[in-house]
């Protein structure tokens, strides 16, 4: 043989690297190729090297792209903070021995994770609808007149519409958090006297910690993704007003057919997003070292 | 009785969230049964239920074709993402191939977003005359689906004893053998959760599906994307699709949920 033979373990491993190189590699170099030229989907032939100014022009010069990273941005600050708050006050309740049907409640509330976000999107869409919706019309019933795709509001409501398909899984993860945590501390705080309250806080939640980092930093990593909720309610408007930022590159790349912008624009957002995530980390770690 | 009356806050708030919950799909499955008059009028109480949308969304709508492809596109991503990621999940699990590096690019490769590989993988499947079949979207949901996969199996790969192949190999068979013979058939719970995982991404996935398809290829997603927008307000129908869209979701979670934080916390956690 002129190769040296793959061992048992390479040999398991190998079909996967194949196939990652085939539909992530190549793609994504390729990717970045697209992204260093002025590369127009009607004109693919007449591809000009334009180099890193692609990206310069973004950063400097581009408001839309910027408009669009902070509505994400403001997105996932307000879906993922709810997420968080709602997800831990039902993971508490549902880890309680006492509480009543709890293995019901588990099953039934973690529904709405799996659930076709497109569907979600539409659903509520009908739901808010300011003629054929059932919520403005009870609202108006009461004397309240909420528009919940104006300019002010839309981008809100999408993110409470993330909030609604998402608590789900903060509630998954961190009640998976809770079952995993030694129960000596517990017995022997409430031996001393301790109250819920301070269980809570000088207790549960320090140890929950690391499960609460996770959690946060998946449904981050997830809601910066948001599309499915922008395409099936407002197509980014009013104006630009819900214009996220997985919508924007869609529509530079293939409305607008601009495809080595929408490609720049691509790696400027994992790039961003690498650092949100190095910061995240940053910040709870030093907190934590605080602490001790 | 008593624990009840006792823990009636506690309840109070579950049913509270339990109902919101519940109401966005009853809602829709109600206007799937309203005539388009009753829809417009969201606060009166009765209606007369009519089986027109029902009948004109299975019967006359290519909603059953796009269910089709999405059942096909599914199951052929879920077949590859664990025919191509089990045996590599079993070496990272057992042989710690390529160490913690290669195991958390898994985690890493799949919260990649789409908007980055959509451009690249558009111009390859023009390229290969691949736009609008439903091959362009499998390779489109691998690109997520089979890290996943691999990442999601490492966990169950871990807890598995190592007495178990070591007996096989004692016994005779090669360590291939003793992968699918002995160890595989030990994790079944395990792929099972990850295929039915797989395939519900891959079932809800929109973005991908949208640019990739075409009239023949569309998916589920699209087709329900479709009917707002292009159509007119066909709210009845949209419902009614809609319902058929969510069903399997909702009764596939029921098989997951059980195995779901062992398969994401996959080679993080150490059994």
């Amino acid at each position: 043989m002129l190769k040296p033979p793959l061992t048992f373990k390479h040999r398991l491993v190998l079909p996967l690297l194949l196939s990652l190189v085939l539909i992530l590699g190549y793609p994504l170099a390729f990717s970045l190729w697209i992204s260093l030229h002025d590369y127009q989907l009607t004109a693919i032939e007449q591809a000009r090297w334009v180099g890193w100014a692609q990206y310069f022009t973004i950063l400097a010069q581009n408001a839309s792209f910027w408009n669009a990273l902070g509505n994400t941005v403001r997105f996932v600050g307000i879906a993922v903070s709810l997420e968080l708050v709602f997800g831990l006050l039902l993971a508490l309740l549902l880890h309680r021995k006492a509480t009543p049907f709890r293995h019901f409640f588990r099953a039934a509330l973690l529904v709405p994770m799996f659930v076709t976000p497109i569907a979600v999107g539409l659903m509520f869409r009908f739901l808010l609808n300011s003629q054929l919706g059932v919520v403005p019309s009870v609202l108006r019933a009461l004397g309240i007149t909420i528009d919940w795709f104006s300019a002010q509001q839309a981008l809100i409501t999408l993110a409470l519409i993330d909030v609604w398909q998402w608590t789900p899984f903060m509630l998954l993860l961190l009640l998976a958090g809770l079952e995993s945590l030694p129960e000596e501390p517990f017995e022997a705080a409430r031996v001393d006297g301790a109250s819920p309250l301070q269980i809570f806080w000088h207790l549960t939640l320090p140890m929950l910690r690391p499960t609460i980092l996770a959690a946060v930093v998946i449904r981050m990593l997830d809601a910066f993704k948001v599309y499915e909720y922008v395409y099936a309610i407002t197509r980014g408007g009013p104006g630009e007003s819900t214009e996220t930022i997985q919508y924007h590159i869609y529509r530079v790349g293939f409305l607008y057919f601009r495809l080595g912008e929408a490609s720049a624009m691509s790696y400027i957002l994992i790039a961003v997003i690498l650092m949100l995530v190095v910061l995240l980390f940053y910040a709870l770690r030093r907190e934590s070292l605080s602490q001790r | 009785m008593k624990r009840l009356q006792r823990e009636a806050p506690i309840l109070v708030v579950l049913l509270f969230a339990l109902g919101v919950m519940l109401f966005p799909y009853l809602w829709t499955l109600l206007a799937s049964f309203k005539t388009e008059a009753a829809i417009n009028r969201p606060l009166a109480l009765g209606f007369t239920p009519t089986l027109a949308h029902w009948r004109a969304v299975v019967l006359e709508s290519s909603i059953p074709l796009q269910a089709r492809n999405s059942l096909l596109v599914g199951a052929l991503t879920v077949g590859m993402a664990l025919l191509i990621g089990a045996p590599a999940a079993y070496a990272f699990a057992r042989f710690n191939v390529g160490g913690p590096g290669l195991r958390f690019s898994m985690l890493a490769a799949q919260m990649l977003p789409p908007a980055t590989l959509i451009v690249p993988l558009f111009l390859i499947m023009y390229s290969l005359q691949l736009l609008d079949s439903l091959l362009a979207i499998v390779a489109a949901h691998l690109t997520f689906i089979l890290p996943l996969t691999t990442w999601f199996l490492i966990g169950f790969f871990d807890d598995v004893p190592r007495d178990l192949e070591e007996q096989a190999m004692v016994d005779g068979c090669t360590p291939w053998q003793a992968f699918y013979k002995v160890v595989l058939p030990t994790i079944r719970p395990g792929m099972t959760a990850a295929a039915l995982f797989g395939f519900v991404l891959s079932w809800n996935d929109l973005f991908y599906a949208l640019l990739l398809s075409g009239k023949n290829s569309a998916t589920l997603p699209v087709g329900i994307a479709g009917f707002w927008t292009f159509r007119g307000i066909e709210m009845g129908r949209m419902s009614a699709a809609i319902i058929l869209a969510v069903i399997p979701m909702v009764v596939v979670s029921f098989f997951v949920q059980k195995y779901l934080v062992r398969g994401l916390g996959g080679g993080a956690i150490k059994g």
